[in-house]
């Protein structure tokens, strides 16, 4: 027996090296912390709400994770100065939404350029993380013109502190809908010399009482951010409702089952089941007789 | 011994050899295998089935099917050779009205199991809406049952009048039942007109209730928008496929009970040649809805279609399909269009490849059009786009499959496979009220 737990000193120190670089490996997982990535997008609705879109990823091992439930703080940077506009935490998806009361909440630098920086200050396992997003502001003006019996829309995008129009620039328009947009027009509408597009509206989009809601939109400009205009006019066809809600249907619920399969299935049963008493009966009436 | 006592003594319930007490014992014991692990699945949920969100009936839908369908034997030997005065159908109408009536009950429990919360069974009848397929079942097979039951029964009361003079001195407490169920039978003219007339009914009852049985489980499929569903054939094809499994179980059952109650002189060759016939015919009828149910859509298959029709063909699925086409449909046509093929043993043979083809015809139905939806669904686990039965599927369902036996064996061995009274007008030996009155 004794014999047996002689080990070899050789063995007795592999073994012990190895438990003790497990041992350190152990203390050195507990403090590596995942890098933490934020994504920001800088959307302008016009006569509507500014906003900033977040999202907070890290990776973990190979894996893409969503941060979640952590808080983000935005600071307005003006000159080396950082303003403290407020902070927002994000949801399950690791997305957060900072809406601002309205653009003279942030200061400009002296080339009229915004710059927001959103901060993460990190948590046991998350390293701290930022990021800075400048943008300047421009203006979306659309409207419908009738010509030749033709619906076009009219936008002009402009930038708002020098008021001069920006031209070249790709504009979408769409319609919209209850899932997702519909794109009319071209393709790439571009913007001319007055910064204007003019798009001619197709006959026969469906909408509320023939009213559509039109989006012009600028797309992530690396410049301007995501600018949008909407227009609503009744340009389109009136959508009739083609509800069986109140109907007697075959796909309603049992209080309005149609009347045909109310009355011949219960005619049916009625007769079926009629004669199965009877058929009782008789039973009776032959034990009885 | 004369010739009367010759015949209800050879027609009169037997007791259970050594085989028939280790074959009773078997199925008590599946049985109860299949109520464990039932147990387990309502505790643990349908988690135990390999149902998932693709295959979300399985194999007890499957099975269900496979019982309603044979339920339709009843009303081809008892109903319509009745109707159509077949009288070669005598020695073998009690059995198809057991088997009935087994296959029936057991169609309504199976589709029992499938529920995932069986507490709420009474929802089905108090929430019924008339829309939904699934309540013309709810109705149509309480219905079918009562009206298999008393296909059964009414032609039973003479026999069990006798069967109550018979066992007065060898069994009385048996005798006692027997004249409690046969319901103070005489042989009275009023009785003989009363139950004449009730049998008329019920015979002429059965075969519309059948059909819209057999038409209803159709429909529960092809109200579907899902490929291989979706047909206006179902309805005929279910119907001549209940005709197939029918006539199938009856077949392999006939010759079991013949063998081992020794019925030789009762149900002759000359039976099995008929019923060999009737099961050709109905061979036949099915492949024709089958060409139209495969043939047509193969000509005419839009791409999901076609990926349905190609696994069926030469696909995952192509062994069973093939194996249940050739086997329960295209080999008894053309065995038994041969009269050495419509002897007993051969027809015993043939009628168990085509119980068990019917079986996986059900299988083949319900489970590839599953996995193949009409909304594909996003992110599912790979494991979820096949099905194979698990454990507790199979002990479940091979249990239901034992317990129609064991109701079928137990009313073998308690009441006479055989009608004695009207073998004995068909041979005119004996009169009810010579045997009965005292």
């Amino acid at each position: 027996m004794k014999k047996h737990l002689n080990f070899h000193p050789i063995f007795i120190a592999f073994v012990s090296v190895a438990l003790l670089g497990a041992s350190f490996q152990n203390l050195y997982a507990q403090k590596a912390k995942n890098t933490v990535r934020l994504k920001a997008k800088y959307v302008k609705i016009m006569d509507g709400e500014i906003y900033f879109d977040i999202a907070a990823a890290a990776k973990v091992g190979k894996q893409n994770l969503d941060v979640s439930h952590v808080d983000i703080y935005a600071y307005n940077e003006v000159n080396d100065e950082e303003i403290e506009l407020g902070k927002t935490t994000t949801n399950a998806k690791g997305e957060s939404k900072f809406v601002l009361p309205n653009l003279n909440a942030l200061k400009p630098d002296s080339t009229n350029t915004y710059t927001v920086n959103f901060s993460f200050k990190g948590n046991d396992t998350l390293k701290k993380a930022s990021k800075s997003l400048s943008f300047k502001n421009a203006d979306i003006k659309a409207k419908i013109i009738t010509k030749d019996s033709i619906n076009y829309i009219s936008a002009t995008l402009i930038d708002t502190d020098s008021t001069s129009p920006l031209t070249k620039t790709i504009l979408n328009i769409q319609v919209n809908r209850l899932f997702k947009s519909l794109p009319i027009g071209d393709e790439y509408n571009y913007t001319d010399e007055n910064g204007t597009i003019f798009v001619p509206i197709e006959e026969g989009i469906p909408g509320v009482d023939g009213i559509l809601t039109l989006e012009v939109v600028l797309k992530e400009s690396n410049d301007y951010g995501t600018v949008k205009a909407f227009v609503k006019a009744p340009v389109g066809v009136p959508s009739v409702e083609e509800s069986t809600f109140d109907e007697r249907t075959m796909w309603s619920p049992r209080n309005k089952t149609p009347w045909f399969l109310l009355i011949y299935p219960n005619i049916l049963i009625f007769i079926t089941w009629g004669l199965f008493v009877y058929l009782i009966i008789n039973l009776f009436k032959i034990s009885k007789s | 011994m004369n010739t009367n006592d010759k015949l209800i003594n050879d027609l009169a319930p037997q007791k259970f050899g050594k085989l028939g007490v280790i074959w009773t014992s078997t199925l008590i014991v599946i049985i109860i295998i299949g109520i464990i692990a039932y147990i387990d699945q309502v505790i643990k949920g349908q988690v135990v089935t390999n149902m998932r969100d693709y295959a979300l009936w399985g194999i007890y839908i499957s099975n269900f099917v496979f019982f309603v369908a044979t339920s339709f034997v009843g009303s081809v030997t008892v109903a319509i050779l009745r109707l159509t005065n077949n009288t070669w159908r005598t020695p073998l109408v009690r059995i198809a009205e057991i088997i009935t009536l087994a296959a029936i009950t057991m169609a309504g429990i199976t589709i029992m199991l499938d529920m995932g919360r069986p507490d709420r069974l009474i929802y089905l009848f108090i929430y019924a809406r008339l829309q939904s397929p699934i309540t013309w079942d709810v109705i149509i097979i309480p219905s079918f049952l009562v009206i298999s039951f008393l296909l059964l029964y009414f032609p039973l009361l003479p026999d069990l009048a006798i069967l109550k003079d018979h066992f007065k001195e060898k069994n009385p407490v048996l005798s006692k039942w027997y004249g409690k169920l046969s319901l103070n039978w005489r042989g009275s003219d009023k009785q003989k007109a009363l139950q004449a007339k009730s049998i008329k009914i019920i015979a002429l009852m059965i075969i519309p209730l059948s059909l819209i049985l057999q038409t209803i489980d159709a429909w529960l499929f092809s109200t579907t928008y899902r490929i291989g569903w979706d047909s206006t054939n179902f309805g005929g094809y279910f119907i001549a496929g209940a005709f197939v499994a029918g006539l199938g179980a009856l077949v392999t059952i006939i010759y079991i009970v013949r063998r081992v109650y020794k019925l030789e002189d009762y149900i002759t060759e000359f039976h099995f040649d008929k019923i060999g016939k009737l099961l050709v015919l109905a061979c036949l009828t099915y492949l024709y809805f089958n060409i139209n149910e495969y043939l047509l859509p193969a000509y005419t298959a839009s791409v999901d279609e076609a990926t349905h029709l190609n696994t069926l063909f030469s696909g995952s699925y192509a062994i069973p399909f093939w194996t249940v086409t050739i086997g329960g449909i295209i080999l008894p046509i053309i065995i038994l269009l041969f009269k050495k093929g419509r002897k007993p043993l051969p027809m015993f043979i043939i009628g168990l490849i085509v119980v068990l083809s019917s079986w996986w015809k059900r299988y083949i139905i319900v489970t590839p059009t599953l996995l193949h939806p009409f909304l594909p669904i996003q992110g599912v686990p790979e494991s979820w786009r096949h099905y194979f039965p698990s454990l507790h599927e199979w002990a479940i369902t091979t249990a239901t499959l034992a317990m129609a036996l064991l109701i079928i064996t137990l009313l073998v061995r308690f009441l006479p496979i055989i009608p004695i009274q009207r073998t004995a007008d068909e041979q005119e030996l004996l009169k009810t009220t010579k045997t009965i009155e005292p």
